[in-house]
C-alpha cells in the first residue's frame, strides 16, 4: 500500500494538467511544487497593486487546452474569462514606423500590400500552406504520444497529407518566408517568431513558421493574468480530489531495479507511489532527482547530450501613463538575418547586444484590473541569455533595466523613463534560482528537429518503470497550450499502462 | 575495384558537389546545423 497513486512534481501547467486527469481517473494524487505559486512560468505576482505576468504573455493554438478542460467536463471558457487580442501585434523599426497586424487576414493582407502589394498577395498562399499544415498537425500531433518511430509512421498513415509538408523539414524557417515574403519591411515581421522555439530561423525547419499564421486563428488574454490558467486547471483537479502542496522541494525519486517507488523530501520525508509525474527539466530528473547509475547506458548518454533552451530575462514595469502602443504586443522589428547575427555574434560569444530587440507585452491594454486606476503593466521580453562573457546577470542587471528602458524610449515608447513608478526584473539567473529552470531555460531543452517528438524525453519513461514527463522537456515541447497537451498525453499513457 | 564502378562514384561525387554548391548559403547552415546533432539521434530515442 503506498501514500499516494501517483505524485507530480511541478506544479506548472503539465503537472497540474496531468494531475488533474489522473484524478479524474480515480487516482489518489498529490501534487508538489517548491514555489509558492503554481504555473511555473504560465504565472502572475502581484508589487505595489500591480500585476505582472511571470513570463506566457498570451494564448493562442488554444485547442489542446480546451481537450484538456473538456476531458476535466467542464469547458476552458467557462473556467476562464479569455480576452481576445485584436491587433494581434505591432512591429516597431528603429525609424519610428509601425506596422499592425489585425487578427483578420484578409486585414493582415491590407497591411502588408499597403508596403508591398506582391508580399500581400504571397500572405495569401503562405496562409494557404500553414492552414492546411496546422490542421493536420493539431489533431495529429499536439495531443497524441511521440513515443516510438512506428508511432510516427502510423501519424503518417493516419493523414497521408503529412507526406506533402515533408520538404517543409528539410529547409529553414528563413528559407520558407524569403520564399513567401521579399520585402525587408515584411520580413522583419516575420523572423523574429523562430525565437518562440528558442532558435534562430536559419537553425529550424520551415514548418516551425507556423506562428505567423497561427496568431491570426486568435490570440487571447485570460482575465486577471496568465495564471489564471493553471490556477483553473488546480480548481477542476482539487474538486476531483487532486491535493497540491506548495514550498516543497523534492530531493530525489526513489528507484528499485528500475521502478519508482516514491520521491524523498528536502527535509527528508518519504513519500511513497506507484507512479511518478515529473513537470521538471528532464535532465534535472534523470541526473539529480534519479542519479544516472540507474540508466541504461544509451538513456545516459541521450539525457546528456541534450542543450538547455534558450533563456530570456523579464523587465516588469508600472506606469503612471497610457503608454504610446497600438497592441497588447509589440515588436522591435529586426530581419530574419538579424536575428541569426544575434544568436552567432552575441548569444554563441555571450555579449549582450548595445541594441537589443524583442516584445513588449501591454496587458492593461486588455486588462485594466491589472493596474491601479489610470495606470499601465508593460512586461518586456528583450531578448538575452544565461552565460555572459566577463561578467554575470546580478551585476549586469540595474545596466540592462536602463538601457533597455532608455532604448525603448527613443523610439518605441516614448516617455516610458518619466512615467515608471515600479520596475522588477527576472534575469535567467533568477528564473534558476526562483522557479529551479536550469540556466534559465524557458523551454527546459533545446527545440530543433534532433530534439522534437521521438528524439525528445519520452512522456512514458523508456529506461524507468512508473515513471512519466510532463512540460518543456517533452512532445510536444515548451509553450502554454503544448504543455497542457503533455498533460493529457501523460495522463492518457498512463490509462494505458497502468491499470 | 571494377572501372564501371570507380566511374559511377566519381559521377555521384561530382553530382553531389555540384548539388551542394547549388544550395543558398541558409539552405546550406540549416543542413549543417541538422548533420551537426545526427549523431545524438540514436541515444536521444532511448531516454
Amino acid at each position: 500500500m503506498t501514500d499516494y497513486d501517483v505524485i507530480v512534481i511541478g506544479a506548472g501547467n503539465g503537472g497540474v494538467t496531468a494531475g488533474a486527469l489522473l484524478a479524474k481517473q480515480g487516482r489518489k494524487v498529490l501534487v508538489l511544487e517548491q514555489s509558492g505559486r503554481i504555473g511555473g512560468c504560465c504565472s502572475t505576482f502581484e508589487k505595489d497593486g500591480y500585476r505582472f505576468d511571470v513570463g506566457a504573455s498570451i494564448v493562442e493554438v488554444i485547442r489542446p487546452i480546451e481537450i484538456a478542460f473538456e476531458k476535466l467536463g467542464t469547458t476552458f471558457q467557462k473556467e476562464v474569462d479569455l480576452i481576445t487580442c485584436d491587433p494581434v501585434m505591432t512591429i516597431i523599426d528603429r525609424d519610428g514606423s509601425r506596422i499592425t497586424y489585425p487578427s483578420s487576414i484578409d486585414a493582415t493582407a491590407e497591411a502588408i500590400s499597403a508596403i508591398s502589394a506582391a508580399d500581400g498577395k504571397r500572405w495569401y498562399e503562405f496562409v494557404a500552406l500553414m492552414a492546411e499544415f496546422t490542421e493536420v498537425a493539431l489533431d495529429a500531433f499536439f495531443v497524441q504520444p511521440a513515443e516510438t518511430l512506428a508511432d510516427m509512421a502510423r501519424m503518417f498513415k493516419k493523414d497521408p497529407r503529412f507526406f506533402k509538408f515533408l520538404p517543409l523539414f528539410l529547409k529553414s524557417y528563413q528559407d520558407l518566408i524569403e520564399k513567401y515574403f521579399k520585402d525587408e519591411r515584411i520580413l522583419k515581421t516575420m523572423g523574429y517568431q523562430s525565437l518562440y522555439f528558442g532558435h534562430p530561423p536559419a537553425h529550424i525547419p520551415g514548418i516551425f513558421a507556423l506562428i505567423p499564421y497561427t496568431e491570426h486563428l486568435g490570440v487571447y488574454y485570460p482575465r486577471g493574468g496568465m495564471i489564471k490558467i493553471p490556477e483553473a486547471i488546480r480548481r477542476c483537479g482539487e474538486k476531483l480530489g487532486m491535493e497540491v502542496r506548495l514550498n516543497t522541494l523534492v530531493a530525489r525519486i526513489m528507484v528499485k531495479k528500475r521502478r519508482v517507488e516514491g520521491v524523498v523530501l528536502a527535509d527528508g520525508t518519504e513519500i511513497t507511489a506507484k507512479i511518478v509525474v515529473s513537470n521538471i527539466n528532464a535532465r534535472t530528473l534523470y541526473l539529480d532527482l534519479i542519479g544516472e547509475e540507474h540508466l541504461p547506458a544509451l538513456a545516459r548518454a541521450g539525457i546528456k547530450s541534450y542543450r538547455y533552451s534558450k533563456a530570456v530575462p523579464m523587465i516588469y514595469v508600472g506606469l503612471d501613463y497610457t503608454p504610446p502602443l497600438d497592441s497588447h504586443h509589440s515588436l522591435i522589428a529586426i530581419t530574419p538575418e538579424g536575428v541569426n547575427n544575434y544568436w552567432w555574434h552575441n548569444v554563441e560569444k555571450g555579449r549582450l547586444p548595445q541594441q537589443n530587440f524583442g516584445l513588449i507585452c501591454w496587458p492593461t491594454h486588455a486588462d485594466a484590473s491589472l493596474a491601479p486606476q489610470g495606470r499601465h503593466v508593460l512586461n518586456l521580453i528583450p531578448e538575452g541569455f544565461y552565460h555572459l562573457e566577463g561578467t554575470d546577470w546580478d551585476t549586469e542587471k540595474p545596466r540592462f533595466i536602463e538601457r533597455t528602458l532608455a532604448d525603448l524610449d527613443r523610439f518605441a515608447v516614448p516617455g516610458i523613463r518619466d512615467h515608471v513608478t515600479v520596475v522588477e526584473c527576472s534575469t535567467p539567473l533568477d528564473f534558476e534560482r526562483r522557479l529551479r529552470l536550469p540556466e534559465g531555460s524557458i523551454y527546459a531543452l533545446q527545440q530543433d528537429l534532433s530534439a522534437a517528438a521521438v528524439f525528445r524525453p519520452n512522456a512514458r519513461s523508456r529506461g524507468i518503470k512508473g515513471l512519466y514527463l510532463t512540460g518543456s522537456s517533452t512532445h510536444p515541447g515548451g509553450g502554454v497550450p503544448t504543455t497542457i497537451a503533455s498533460g493529457i498525453i501523460a495522463s492518457s499513457l498512463i490509462a494505458q499502462y497502468e491499470q | 575495384m571494377s572501372h564501371a564502378k570507380i566511374k559511377l562514384i566519381a559521377i555521384g561525387l561530382a553530382a553531389a558537389f555540384i548539388g551542394l554548391s547549388q544550395l543558398s548559403e541558409s539552405r546550406k547552415r540549416f543542413l549543417k546545423e541538422l548533420l551537426r546533432q545526427t549523431p545524438y539521434l540514436i541515444p536521444r530515442y532511448f531516454v
